[in-house]
């Protein structure tokens, strides 16, 4: 089953809408769904053209196939547990939250908190994320838990913070702190970042390109290979636990 | 008329020991107050009545005009944004919270772009800290982070810390020593016993860089850290470790600075380390005289402390995305309420592209840099002048404020209470 749902124009586009109902397995009953622009519950018709090709039973038979002004579209794909998801434009902030299957595709940008707190299946970006992807909610112990997601653009601040399982590749550059706190699970900057693994307990973290600003409290332990790179080995962050790995090309310090 | 130990509505030291002379109504002479305070107190030049922006002139309306302009405005907006809280009392406050509940708005206040990241830093590690009095009656170390208080607090120093007498310190001018930490040599370094200068943006690594020294883990950390060597990291290691009860306190310099909240962890997570050597308390130094009351009125009314987005009828908080600079930036409100404080004397100017094209009302006793974002302005009277009503000092102690002269302003309790009612007419019809 493919649902498609193209964003009508709306004049006033700015307040932004929260549509944690656009998950497939919601669309196995019908496309009789509530979402909310501000403090107004609207129906999913008021603010998309609604086509539906096919039927399904089961949600990994379901696509949802979103078009149109779609960045400020926030919490699409909460609690996914199947099926798929492709958003053919920018996407708003918490895409993805919570979910714990199936795959979400988003062709554009995405805003901040994409993946937030994930446990399982995958979440492809092809532009830029922003800040705070696959990381956890303000105050938490743990971000993402499990599950792929890769960004194809560059990632925003605090990239991956608290992760604690799955794995994050980034192909840009990512901004500061990526991987703040980490505490287990794997994360790939195949770019330059700023300030990598900051109060990292344990898990990986690996910079193809450059750590800048990075910290002083990192021992180094030596050279490693790793996918074809040649990689400088530390572990960290000793003002912590220190069972962390940072595997980074090239490192500067603010010294 | 002399009013004693009246309460200082300037800082969030909230000094309640001036005394403020009166006559005819006005305010004369004011003693024991910092000039900051001193200023407040004699504050003049208020607006007269409620103001609407008729065109491109200023039409005077009443009370009840004004209060109805707000309610119908508020009523009729998708995501209103109601901002500001730290220049009022307590009382008020809650009425805002109410009002926001009740139109299903976003309610922020201005730790969201002053300590609102030590808060999220709080909620990750918790909050080891202490009352002022404690400070002043036993530190004989306190470090300034990021802050200056003899220009920002300036009774700081002479009440709590290098000026003040201790009860269990004999000497305490002589005893008590003090580390400022900043990126450029301030007034307050001048008086300080040890002066750590810091490359901008490298708070988080010296903050670091100690946590591991203090844990002996000296070794690996490199020659120079952010501007600091390593001597006198090792050094100020030392002196913390050799106090008998230090203190940390910390400004914008660290809160709003490269790292955020992660600086305020970090710090946060120093502290807790010193305290398996000594005994050691870290705190913010708060801003407006009552920005601590509105995220403990927020705090116990909402279960958070700023940031509270009411539009689904409960309570969500993600400072970031609902917090107000955010909003206003993303154009995410369409109408504002602007309650004690200046936003467009402190915000982005992206932000004020968007206040400007929205409706907004504001409540202030003077006319300011918002004025010109308004179209309604209200004048209230002065909490702590002609208002009295709850405030909570920097460190978390409510401190009730008292009226020193009486003038026919409403209060912004007032002023909120009808506008609320009036709300809660117009939903029920």
């Amino acid at each position: 089953m493919k649902v498609t749902l193209a964003m009508k124009p709306a004049a006033r586009s700015f307040i932004p809408i929260e549509a944690e109902s656009i998950v497939p397995k919601n669309f196995l009953d019908g496309t009789d769904l509530l979402v909310w622009r501000g403090n107004r519950e609207l129906r999913l018709d008021e603010v998309f053209s609604v086509s539906v090709e096919g039927d399904a039973d089961r949600a990994e038979d379901v696509e949802v196939v979103l078009s149109g002004e779609t960045s400020r579209l926030k919490r699409v794909g909460e609690y996914m547990d199947g099926g798929r998801i492709t958003i053919l434009g920018n996407i708003g902030m918490h895409c993805g939250n919570f979910m714990s299957g199936g795959t979400i595709e988003v062709h554009g940008n995405a805003d901040g908190w994409l993946g937030r707190e994930m446990a399982g299946g995958t979440i492809v970006c092809r532009g830029d994320a922003a800040d705070y992807c696959a990381s956890g909610y303000r105050g938490g112990r743990k971000g993402m838990t499990g599950g792929t997601v890769e960004v194809f653009g560059r990632a925003g601040d605090f990239l991956a913070e608290s992760i604690a399982g799955g794995t994050v590749t980034v192909h840009g550059n990512a901004g500061d702190m990526a991987g703040a706190e980490m505490r287990g699970g794997t994360l790939v900057v195949h770019g330059d970042c700023r300030r990598p693994g900051a109060n990292m307990k344990e898990g990986s973290c690996y910079v193809y390109g450059t750590a800048q600003g990075m910290l002083p409290t990192f021992r180094k332990i030596g050279t490693v290979q790793h996918e074809g790179h040649t990689l400088i080995r530390f572990a960290g962050d000793i003002a912590n636990r220190g069972k962390g790995n940072l595997f980074v090309k090239d490192y500067e310090y603010l010294d | 008329m002399i009013v004693k130990d009246a309460v200082c509505p300037f800082c969030g030291c909230l000094c309640d020991d001036i005394e403020v002379e009166v006559e005819d109504d006005r305010v004369v002479a004011v003693t024991n107050a910092c000039e900051l305070g001193t200023t407040k107190f004699m504050g003049e030049k208020r607006m007269k009545n409620p103001i609407l922006r008729d065109g491109d002139r200023w039409r005077d309306i009443t009370y009840d005009e004004a209060v109805q302009y707000a309610a119908d405005m508020l009523l009729s907006a998708e995501r209103p944004l109601l901002y500001g809280w730290s220049g009022t009392h307590g009382e008020a406050q809650c009425v805002g919270v109410h009002m926001a509940e009740l139109v299903r708005g976003v309610i922020d206040n201005t730790s969201s772009v002053c300590h609102g990241p030590s808060i999220l830093a709080i909620q990750e590690v918790g909050h080891p800290g202490c009352t002022l009095g404690v400070v002043k009656n036993r530190a004989d170390l306190v470090i300034y982070w990021g802050s200056n208080p003899i220009d920002a607090h300036p009774r700081h120093l002479s009440r709590y810390t290098r000026y003040a007498e201790g009860f269990f310190l004999e000497n305490a001018f002589r005893d008590r020593k003090v580390i400022v930490v900043d990126i450029r040599k301030t007034e307050t370094a001048n008086i300080a016993d040890e002066f750590v200068r810091i490359k901008p943006g490298g708070d988080y690594a010296v903050l670091s860089a100690l946590r591991a020294i203090v844990q002996g883990k000296t070794d690996t950390i490199p020659r120079t850290v952010a501007g600091v060597t390593r001597e006198q990291l090792v050094r100020v290691a030392n002196l913390c470790k050799n106090a008998k009860f230090g203190a940390v306190y910390f400004g914008l310099g660290l809160t709003m600075t490269r790292g955020k909240y992660k600086n305020i962890r970090n710090a946060i997570e120093l502290v807790s380390e010193l305290s398996r050597h000594t005994k050691f308390t870290i705190s913010a130094m708060r801003g407006h005289y009552n920005v601590y009351g509105s995220n403990e009125v927020n705090t116990w009314m909402t279960g958070y402390p700023f940031g509270i987005d009411y539009s689904r009828g409960i309570a969500f908080y993600n400072p970031g995305e609902t917090t107000a600079v955010d909003i206003l930036a993303r154009k995410e409100c369409d109408a504002a309420l602007i309650v004690g404080s200046d936003p467009a004397a402190h915000f982005p100017r992206k932000c004020l592209e968007h206040l400007a094209d929205i409706p907004v009302v504001q409540l202030d006793p003077y006319p300011n840099a918002t004025t010109a974002f308004c179209n309604v302005q209200i004048p209230v009277a002065v909490t702590g002048i002609d208002a009295e009503g709850t405030a909570y000092r920097m460190d978390g102690v409510p401190i009730r404020t008292r009226k020193v002269l009486s003038t026919d302003y409403l209060s912004d309790r007032e002023v909120l209470s009808r506008m609320c009612a009036l709300m809660q007419e117009a939903l029920e019809r």
